[in-house]
């Protein structure tokens, strides 16, 4: 058995395997994504006093209320010679910035040593804010202001503009998800042959003895109904949360 | 008492197992499922960048009337692709899109060398349009390629293995791995 393991062909399939493995691994490896913070803005680059930041939060918080759409400032230093668009793409995976089925998220990352900036746009609202305005947003609010050391005033244009093109915007997501039904046909089926089978036995020894003593077995299968239902997302309408916003890699990239 | 068990319990236990078969195909068949959407979302994009290119192609042709040989390549290779698609055959349209990946690159480049359009407004967009679909296929790549790796694993590990020798589920190929991956090549300006 040993020696069929290690057939020549078979070595050679495990021997790609692991190197599939490695190339394709590689670059989940990349600069490591900061965990979903509990702000909407975060500065990890001392660019914006306390005041700005509650400034900007108020701003994000009220446009969120408004619309549901959800929009989330990050500033980096340095990417570590990670490119933009991965850490940018990992970021919104991680973070799953706007609400689930509704995909309206917006992404403003800064990588401020690097002079590079991105607006990564949710699904949900590429309609309302396409690659070429999300470009047209860098270049001519917040790249202008960023070159003369403005961050906030940058960010805060910025996310003006954003606001603006994204206003009034509830497109949901065109993502088909698998029905909630189809999950459950097999518990159904398992429950019903359950039933039937206690049921069955219930009937017999009830035939053959007579007893009543068959009500222990019948409740072991609601085991079966209970036991398999998953936790769904929780919503709290508190602070910044909501998530579950798909991305697919749209906006755009600047520097400045 | 006793006979009843003795059919009871191998029924309940044939019962079990059978529901379990379905669970595990029902899991083959959705993991199959979830690939061919992820194929299918990559050419969504291919598609999306093919209908930039008549406009992006009129745009430099404006500014780089010289430029013919670039621009009649890009041109061709667009529809080329177009057919390649309609035929169906995946591998077929696979190289007519990287192909036009390249002339797309090699356009981009030549570009560099006319200032006056690379600031004009409606350019710029479209490279920003551009630049956004050759993120998204990168992207819808890379999810494409996680859910073949996860329908090839649960297709070759047990129990998946034992359906899907019965049920004919094959194995489905990677996107360019030996090339893609390490290239990863980007329409880049």
């Amino acid at each position: 058995m040993i020696d069929r393991a290690l057939r020549n062909r078979d070595f050679q399939r495990l021997l790609l395997a692991g190197i599939l493995c490695l190339l394709f691994c590689l670059p989940a490896f990349g600069l490591a994504v900061p965990e979903r913070p509990e702000g909407r803005v975060t500065d990890r680059t001392g660019s914006l006093t306390r005041n700005q930041i509650t400034a900007l939060e108020r701003k994000l918080a009220t446009f969120e209320r408004e619309t549901t759409n959800q929009i989330a400032v990050l500033l980096i230093p340095s990417l570590e010679g990670d490119s933009l668009e991965d850490y940018s793409i990992r970021l919104a995976e991680k973070w799953k910035i706007g609400q689930q089925g509704r995909n309206n998220g917006v992404i403003l990352l800064i990588v401020k040593n690097d002079r590079k900036l991105r607006i990564e746009v949710g699904y949900g609202l590429e309609g309302a804010l396409p690659d070429a305005l999300a470009g047209t947003i860098i270049r001519n609010e917040i790249s202008p202001r960023f070159r003369e050391g403005q961050f906030y005033q940058g960010i805060d244009a910025g996310v003006n503009a954003v606001i603006a093109a994204t206003k009034g915007e509830y497109k949901a997501s065109p993502k088909r998800k698998r029905s909630q039904m189809e999950a459950w046909i097999p518990f159904l089926i398992a429950g019903a042959f359950l039933v039937f089978f206690m049921l069955a036995a219930s009937r017999a020894r009830r035939r053959q003895y007579h007893s009543g003593s068959s009500r222990g077995w019948t409740s072991g299968g609601g085991f079966w109904y209970g036991g398999s239902s998953g936790g769904g997302g929780g919503f709290d309408s508190g602070g910044f949360s909501g998530g579950g916003g798909d991305f697919g890699g749209g906006g755009a990239s600047g520097t400045w | 008492m006793s006979k009843v068990a003795i059919i009871l319990i191998p029924l309940v236990i044939i019962g079990v197992l059978v529901v379990g078969a379905f669970g595990i195909y029902n899991g083959l068949v959705g993991a199959q499922e979830e690939a061919k959407t992820a194929w299918a979302q990559v050419e969504n994009q291919y598609q999306r960048r093919a209908d930039l290119i008549p406009n992006l192609v009129e745009t430099v042709k404006g500014y780089a009337q010289q430029e013919k040989s670039v621009l009649e390549e890009v041109t061709r290779l667009r529809s080329q692709w177009g057919e390649a698609r309609q035929s169906g055959d995946i591998n077929k349209s696979l190289q007519a899109a990287q192909g036009l990946e390249g002339a797309l690159g090699r356009l981009m480049v030549v570009v560099e060398k006319y200032p006056d359009l690379k600031s004009n407004q409606n350019f710029m967009r479209l490279q920003d349009q551009l630049e956004g679909t050759e993120n998204r296929v990168s992207v819808e790549r890379r999810r494409f390629n996680e859910s073949v790796l996860n329908y090839n694993k649960k297709i070759r590990t047990f129990p998946g293995a034992l359906f899907a020798g019965l049920f004919g589920f094959e194995r489905m190929p990677l996107f360019e791995a030996e090339q893609d991956a390490k290239k990863a090549p980007k329409v880049k300006f």
